[in-house]
């Protein structure tokens, strides 16, 4: 056996892409008939490959893919409207009364004695404070629980 | 870093307008990945029947995942990255043998061709005249023949004419063993396909 011949991989990768080969290795597998005749091998292996034909699909993928896609969301879709008109009557209902009333509520709070406003203040004020308080303490009871060490 | 690296900026486009919602784009997407994800399927997944729950569990993670892809690879090398994936989890959620170790071995021993160097000139001459006949036909099976890794390789490098490097990213592999894998399925073809056509001509 000649061991100046190149290996059977440096042949493999001769014969796929014979610019990426060394020029020793170039003029080698010019001389040698032996190197010539295994790279002419694999050349017409590499190329019998390439002739296979693809593999496909009997269905259309792209169609079935697309079936099970979530539908796009349109802009102006029918429940969209609905909602947007339920969100415009309700604020009219609101403000219109609230518009033609407007003196009359102004009159209603201005009659009131500054006592009864400030009582009102204080006590939403102190409900606010406890609602706040026990929340807090629930939150610490509930860390305490989760705290296993 | 390039952000689109290999990307063409129409897959740009197709990616933006899918974002904005336009499912129709994904479909191109589909159209022009189809055959790299069939090609795949095919050589990794024996079960006819799991190639079309699979191919369309692929592209459902696809265009879920849509929104993270940072275009650091083209889209086909990302969507066949998820393709072999995906088979690979199928393969082991089958419990399915897998042959072909893929670790690095010796591939420079100048024994491997040492049957062609002892062959008489003309033998080499008629198994070349043989190999063009009905090569075609013989390769396919014996391509089949060939460990699910191996197959894959083998059609992604000569048929869909991707990189290494491109091989290496989807598959997750060092391109060594990517080399390394390729040229033992390649002379693993050769030498069964020349060992049948001696057989026949016997």
């Amino acid at each position: 056996m000649n061991n100046s011949h190149p290996s059977e991989k440096e042949i493999q990768q001769w014969a796929a892409d014979p610019s990426g080969s060394s020029p020793v290795m170039n003029s080698h597998m010019q001389s040698c008939a032996q190197c010539k005749a295994e790279a002419e091998i694999y050349r017409l292996l590499f190329s019998k490959i390439k002739q296979q034909p693809a593999e496909e699909f009997d269905f259309d993928l792209s169609e079935m893919v697309l079936s099970q896609l979530p539908k796009a969301k349109t802009r102006l879709s029918v429940d969209n409207l609905i909602a947007g008109f339920l969100l415009v009557f309700t604020c009219c209902c609101i403000a219109i009364p609230v518009w033609l009333f407007r003196q009359n509520i102004l009159n209603m709070f201005s009659d009131i004695p500054p006592f009864f406003i400030y009582t009102i203040i204080g006590s939403t004020s102190i409900i606010f404070l406890v609602k706040i308080g026990s929340l807090y303490k629930k939150f610490q009871n509930q860390m305490r629980l989760l705290n296993y060490n | 870093m390039n952000h689109t690296k290999g990307n063409n900026p129409d897959d740009k486009q197709l990616i933006d307008r899918i974002l904005r919602g336009d499912t129709r784009a994904f479909g191109t997407i589909v159209k022009n990945t189809e055959r790299l994800v069939t090609q795949i399927l095919y050589k990794m997944i024996p079960v006819s029947e799991d190639r079309k729950d699979l191919a369309q569990d692929i592209y459902m993670k696809v265009f879920r995942s849509l929104p993270g892809f940072k275009f650091q690879s083209k889209i086909s090398t990302w969507i066949a990255q998820i393709t072999y994936n995906t088979c690979l989890s199928w393969i082991e959620k089958k419990k399915l043998y897998f042959p072909g170790n893929l670790q690095e071995e010796d591939d420079r021993s100048p024994v491997s061709h040492e049957a062609v160097y002892n062959m008489p000139r003309n033998s080499v001459e008629t198994e070349r005249i043989l190999f063009q006949k009905e090569v075609s036909v013989i390769l396919k099976k014996e391509i089949e023949s060939l460990p699910p890794v191996y197959q894959t390789l083998i059609i992604l490098f000569h048929n869909e004419s991707m990189s290494y490097d491109e091989l290496s990213q989807i598959t997750g592999l060092p391109e060594g063993t990517i080399k390394s894998s390729l040229f033992r399925a390649r002379k693993t073809l050769k030498e069964n396909l020349l060992s049948k056509y001696q057989k026949e001509a016997l």
